[in-house]
């Protein structure tokens, strides 16, 4: 079930995290959560790869693995591997989770803008103080000097009247505001990575398309590589270089952005597309839609996750073996059985995976008795 | 878009209004929205946040008081009344027509009520004397109907999923057999593949029981496929208000040309040609004076800062308030180039 191969785009020099077999696993009462399931991708300098996906399919958990913040409950296994300023490369898995090196990373190197900017701030500091932080903590001890830092950047990101909104408490800033001072926040220290966490979700269109623009200008300024993280494919569009889709756990597809909407690949990212409503196209009644919901992540039966709700699925095939991560065309991959090998050679290759399904099956029990066990 | 004809009012939302006053300043909330709507029909609202369109669908419902205004409502039977000034007795039973489904699944079900009490509730409230087998059946039914397992029904929400939620919301609003829905963000809050599923659900029910609706959102996409009629509000007033098509080709408000150039659509071969607003929402304690839009506009003139624009009817059935609607060329998305796309 393991991918050795890494979901890279072309290898290259100037790459700024590589995640090589990332697990998580949750321990619960129930049983082994497995909310992560083996996930390769990379970013290289300037680059966006936008990971896609629905709520629990993992996605917030790989980007908090990367800083090293997740519950200590979540079990992480693999390799992260962050190219810091100092040190070169370093597998952020070995460090402390509260040492000292992984604190110079966290909040300087790689920095994360957060989903509800509502809960993101805490209610008893005033807004230029938190952004403040940040700067305190990592550029200049100067008092004076991080206020003018922070003050600057709060103008950056378009906060109007910013020497009255430093001194201003979260619950005074609007939704889209607070997004702004977090990202403010998050660009301070001129990281080099910025995580996004459905950055624009709680936004309207001109304040998303606002913060969009601002994010993609900044990054050219800083040459800062984003890890996009976000369940609305029109921004993806708007924002990516790259795209990989994240259903319970796994990577089922990672191309660049062109090619995943001319021609996605997995049925998951195909019912995606689909169900996203194209405005000047109003010919069909009814949206596509992908029947059923996400399974929860909890002894998951062998085979591919999607199968319950894909309408491509192979019976004896698709229940149970894991499809892997294949390339299909350049730098476009896909883990799906129903279209292994491109989909022209899409018969042919079914028909000799169902005749190799019975041994599969054998092989599968097995796995799936030491799951359940 | 079939144009219904002999269509039937069920609903004229005459220069509501709704002010909601402090010590220091009063915030118009609401100013002088009005329009109509047909039975059977989804009008959609747009606008930003802070623009007035959910307290809009309060007062609608009565949620809250408006100030100042009428909402007409043209009951099945009888003459139509005014939603706002009806007396209590008249109310209950008028109430049981408009009903409302909540923006959050998450906060708006109460954890502590088993699913079927959430959607029995509304019965209890207002058929004091039906039996209980009665009650239980229309709950059952409507939860099938809504897409829930019927046999989950006995547990709490927090068992479900979010969409499972909204379905258990859209339930507990259709129990009462209402006539007309305001559905406040009822899909906002979902992945795209429910958001899918939820609004096709709803599409489904309107087919099935002639409901309507006033359908408000932030995300224009979806309002696009949704609605009939779009109204786009900006700063607690109407700003234009047309049949979908005609608004999304071409609006004659440039602030709703700014809005639609912000949709990012998913097409990276699609470049995103943003019209900019400068600045931000004004404060609406303290509106900007003339047109309430001219300190972000780009076609701004002089008359804009000084008088404010009627909301007038410019072409049959397309209501714009801009006094220069006629002259500005305004750019919508282009629907019959999409439709050839669409059969290549």
């Amino acid at each position: 079930m393991e991918e050795k191969e890494k979901v890279n785009a072309k290898p290259e020099q100037d790459l700024v995290l590589d995640v090589r077999d990332l697990k998580i696993n949750i321990e619960l009462d129930e049983g082994t959560l497995t909310a992560v399931r083996g996930v390769n991708f990379n970013i290289r300098r300037g680059e966006t790869l936008g990971l896609v996906g629905e709520s629990g399919c993992g996605k917030s958990l790989t980007s908090k693995a990367i800083l090293g913040i997740n519950d200590k409950k979540c079990k992480t296994t693999g390799e992260i591997i962050f190219d810091t300023n100092d040190k070169g490369m370093v597998n952020l898995l070995d460090l402390k989770p509260k040492g000292k090196e992984i604190r110079e990373v966290r909040g300087k190197q790689i920095s994360m803008v957060f989903q509800e900017p509502m809960v993101a701030f805490s209610p008893l500091y005033t807004i230029g103080n938190q952004i403040n932080e940040c700067t305190r903590l990592h550029i200049t001890k100067d008092k004076k000097k991080s206020k003018e830092i922070s003050l600057e950047m709060m103008k950056k990101v378009g906060i109007a009247n910013a020497e009255k909104r430093y001194d201003q408490y979260p619950h005074e800033f609007s939704g889209g505001m607070l997004q702004r001072a977090l990202i403010a926040m998050a660009l301070v220290c001129n990281p080099k990575l910025l995580i996004a966490d459905e950055p624009t979700t709680a936004l309207d269109v001109t304040i998303q398309a606002q913060i969009l623009e601002l994010m993609k200008e900044l990054q050219k300024d800083l040459n800062m590589a984003i890890l996009f993280i976000t369940h609305d494919l029109g921004t993806v569009a708007a924002m990516c270089d790259r795209v990989a889709v994240m259903y319970l756990g796994k990577i089922v597809e990672v191309a660049p952005v062109k090619d995943i909407y001319a021609n996605p690949m997995h049925p998951y990212t195909q019912g995606l597309i689909g169900s996203v409503h194209k405005i000047g196209t109003k010919k069909e009644e009814r949206l596509f839609s992908i029947e059923g919901t996400v399974p929860l992540a909890l002894n998951l039966p062998p085979g591919c996750g999607f199968y319950d709700r894909c309408h491509k699925r192979i019976e004896g095939v698709c229940n149970v073996k894991e499809p892997e991560l294949v390339e299909m065309s350049d730098g476009h991959m896909a883990a799906c059985h129903a279209c292994a090998g491109g989909c022209k050679g899409c018969g042919q290759n079914t028909a000799e995976a169902a005749t190799a399904a019975p041994e599969m099956s054998a092989v599968a029990e097995e796995k799936g008795a030491e799951i359940n066990g | 878009m079939a144009k219904k004809e002999n269509a039937k009012k069920i609903l004229e939302i005459n220069h509501l209004s709704k002010d909601f006053p402090s010590k220091k300043v009063c915030v118009h909330a609401v100013s002088d929205v009005s329009f109509e709507v047909n039975e059977g029909e989804t009008i959609g609202i747009v606008g930003e946040s802070g623009c007035g369109k959910t307290t809009m669908g309060r007062c609608v419902v009565r949620a809250i008081e408006a100030t100042a205004g009428e909402v007409k409502y043209y009951p099945a039977e009888g003459e139509p009344v005014n939603f706002l000034t009806i007396d209590k007795a008249k109310m209950k039973e008028l109430r049981k027509d408009i009903q409302m489904i909540f923006q959050n699944p998450y906060s708006s079900l109460d954890p502590r009520m088993t699913v079927v009490d959430i959607i029995k509730e509304p019965l209890q409230a207002n058929f004091p004397k039906m039996g209980k087998a009665e009650m239980e059946e229309k709950v059952m039914d409507m939860a099938a109907k809504v897409g829930l397992n019927v046999s989950y029904l006995k547990r709490y929400p927090h068992a479900f999923s979010g969409g499972q939620r909204q379905r258990i919301g859209i339930a507990r609003a259709l129990v009462l057999k209402p006539r007309v829905i305001v559905c406040d963000e009822a899909v906002s809050a979902l992945d795209v593949s429910i958001q899918a599923q939820v609004i096709n659900l709803l599409k489904d029910l309107q087919k099935d029981m002639n409901l309507t609706y006033i359908f408000i959102s932030h995300d224009l996409s979806v309002v696009e496929h949704i609605s009939d009629k779009v109204g786009v509000m900006y700063l607690g007033k109407m700003v234009e208000y047309a049949e979908t098509e005609e608004l999304f080709s071409r609006p004659r408000h440039p602030y709703t040309e700014a809005l639609m150039s912000a949709v990012p659509v998913a097409d990276p071969e699609v470049k995103m040609d943003r019209i900019p607003l400068a600045g931000e929402i004004p404060n609406p304690a303290n509106p900007p004076s003339g047109c309430y839009f001219h300190t972000r506009c780009r076609y701004c003139r002089e008359k804009c800062k000084e008088c404010a624009p009627e909301y007038r009817e410019v072409e049959p059935g397309h209501f714009v308030a801009c006094h220069f609607a006629e002259e500005l060329e305004l750019r919508g998305f282009n629907y019959d180039e999409e439709a050839k796309d669409g059969n290549k």
